[in-house]
């Protein structure tokens, strides 16, 4: 027998209770895990060299006004500035209400892919597309979640603006770690659709360096500054988590909900470690008197209740990790959440969390039982 | 008599304070030789606990000294108080104390455990021990699976096993039928003759006494002379 054993001999000894334990602190990590991946899906879009190289730029009020299309001209001749495209959010209904959880952008089909190099499409349905003005580029995903194949005609109803866009899928784009529920059509046939108004919901810009993209945001504001339309230009991770922001403080929600389930977590797991210790003082008494000292008896104690936390923690954590791997959760959320990648850092988090947990409920039962004499702790069931 | 090997000056120890004071010894001397197996008896509260307690490192005094072999345990740290009586004392209890979740071997092995040896020298005292106690064919048994008789060799041979200086025994035979009883005084008896063990037990029992070479009565924490009157 070897120390680790007799640890191990312990934590067995009430198999019930140690399932009952491990079981919940799996699931309170596996639902920790899901939230704080959900809140590190908001607050960490994917940050590629790319990504780096993109900047947008909006109406200065907010993301619901327009600007004037004519911006286009200026932003491109400007130095640094590699592509430039108009991007509007359509925001269409297709067929109902209830399915169409998906967004619809026109786009300058020369360029959107250009700006965007992590949508991969093949060459020809690019060509295709780019050719047809009523054409248009859907994601993967949709795609399949829909049954539509490459020539079939779609119409959207338009909701936010006065005109119904009948598009001919000519293509469809993939990639690694990107929504692909997105629809891609032409702002020239957006344009001819709205009666050539000229206006544009904002521009995506692709710099030629990370270096000028500084320099570059604050040229393009500075030169639509005191016009009807003021700008504001930001990098494309100040964006999205500008529509993180629009959805109230979710990270004080996540936040909160994530502090109760791990103090909650604590409680059980201390209570069930300071019940198994209180069970065996007179166990303890013995060791200490056959020679243990204090911190070889402190060393059990933690021993037992980190091996407790940390098998619920991998459970729920690599649990959370594994079952959102191979779960289609595009299909599951009926085409509400795109991707729910548990990435390693959400993973490190949830362990940090069972490590805390294990050391944390172990110190009253440690701190008891150091405290009480031998004598004490043979008197304690005698 | 030998060189003592357990030397108890004026010791006192008190439970509570102020209105609710418990003297639970009051002035003890006494000698134990190295070799010596010697009773401790006394009715229920009178002190002869504690004091074995006290030889045993288990127990601090509130005054006086217990010197072991040259050391005054009561003035060694915590820590060190724990190794003391990891090398020096083997402590057999009136419930056995077996861990439940461990087999007599090893239960017999933990105090094992906290020294430098390997398995195979762990395996070697462990049989040994066993063997000692006559229960090298129950090595594999859980505590559940022995008589009560048979526990408690199995807390001999733990108390054993790490070759101490005293073996000190508290009730040993108070849950215990009078057969199992009569074998582990036996087993205390010719530990103490053939292998020269220090033993001191604790008991009210004057048949348990009996097998002891010296008792000692203790009342009201008071030490007794031979002929029951108090020692001045």
């Amino acid at each position: 027998m070897t120390i680790p054993g007799f640890i191990v001999r312990n934590a067995l000894r009430n198999k019930r209770r140690l399932i009952l334990t491990v079981l919940s602190v799996a699931l309170s990590l596996f639902l920790f895990t899901t939230l704080q991946t959900a809140l590190h899906l908001m607050t960490h879009p994917p940050t590629t060299e790319e990504a780096a190289l993109r900047i947008a730029t909006r109406h200065r009020v907010s993301l619901a006004n327009v600007l004037p299309a004519k911006y286009q001209f200026r932003i491109e001749r400007m130095p640094g500035v590699r592509y430039c495209s108009k991007f509007t959010y359509f925001g269409g209904i297709y067929k109902d209400q209830s399915q169409s959880n998906f967004a619809q952008f026109a786009v300058d089909a020369d360029r959107i892919f250009r700006i965007f190099s992590e949508m991969v499409v093949s060459p020809r349905e690019e060509e295709e597309f780019r050719k047809e003005k009523t054409a248009c580029i859907v994601g993967a995903k949709l795609l399949e979640r829909f049954g539509w194949k490459v020539g079939d005609k779609i119409t959207f109803q338009g909701t936010i603006w006065g005109c119904d866009p009948e598009l001919t899928i000519r293509g469809t784009y993939r990639g690694q770690g990107i929504d692909e529920t997105l629809v891609f059509f032409h702002h020239d046939y957006f344009d001819e659709l709205m009666g050539d108004r000229g206006l544009v919901g904002a521009f995506w810009i692709k710099a030629g360096s990370a270096e000028v993209v500084p320099g570059l945001i604050e040229r393009i504001d500075a030169a639509f500054r005191n016009t009807d339309a003021e700008t504001k230009t930001e990098t494309e991770r100040a964006f999205q988590l500008e529509f993180v922001s629009m959805l109230g403080n979710v990270k004080l929600f996540i936040g909160s909900i994530s502090t109760v389930i791990v103090f909650t977590m604590l409680l059980v797991t201390a209570s069930t470690m300071s019940m198994a210790i209180r069970e065996r003082s007179r166990e303890m008494a013995i060791l200490k008197a056959i020679g243990f000292n204090a911190s070889e008896i402190a060393g059990l104690i933690l021993a037992e209740s980190f091996g407790q936390a940390m098998t619920g923690g991998l459970l729920g954590c690599l649990g959370a990790k594994l079952l959102f791997a191979h779960l289609d959760i595009y299909k599951l959320s009926g085409g509400n959440i795109p991707m729910f990648p548990v990435t390693a850092d959400v993973v490190a988090l949830g362990l940090l969390v069972a490590l805390g947990l294990g050391v944390a409920s172990s110190i009253v039962p440690a701190r008891s039982t150091i405290k009480a004499t031998v004598v004490e702790g043979l008197m304690e069931l005698d | 008599m030998q060189e003592p090997i357990v030397q108890i000056r004026d010791l006192t120890k008190v439970y509570g304070h102020g209105e609710i004071e418990v003297k639970a010894l009051d002035c003890v001397n006494l000698d134990i030789a190295a070799g010596e197996f010697l009773a401790l008896m006394g009715p229920s509260g009178s002190g002869k606990s504690t004091l074995l307690h006290i030889i045993a490192g288990i127990d601090r005094p509130t005054g006086g000294r217990c010197i072991v072999q040259g050391t005054n345990v009561a003035e060694l740290s915590e820590t060190d108080l724990a190794d003391w009586r990891n090398t020096h004392v083997g402590f057999v209890f009136q419930t056995f104390n077996l861990i439940p979740v461990l087999t007599a071997f090893e239960n017999v092995e933990l105090p094992l455990l906290l020294t430098s040896l390997n398995s195979t020298e762990r395996r070697v005292h462990v049989e040994a021990a066993l063997e000692l106690v006559g229960l090298a064919d129950r090595m594999k048994h859980l505590p559940r699976q022995l008589s009560g008789g048979q526990e408690q060799r199995a807390a001999i041979a733990r108390a054993l096993v790490m070759d101490p200086t005293l073996l000190v025994a508290d009730e040993p035979t108070g849950n215990l039928d009078a057969h199992a009883a009569t074998d582990v005084l036996a087993l205390l008896q010719r530990l103490n003759q053939e292998a020269g063990k220090t033993v001191i037990i604790v008991t009210h029992d004057p048949k348990a006494a009996a097998y002891a070479r010296r008792t000692a009565h203790l009342e009201k924490g008071e030490m007794l002379n031979g002929d029951g009157s108090k020692r001045l």
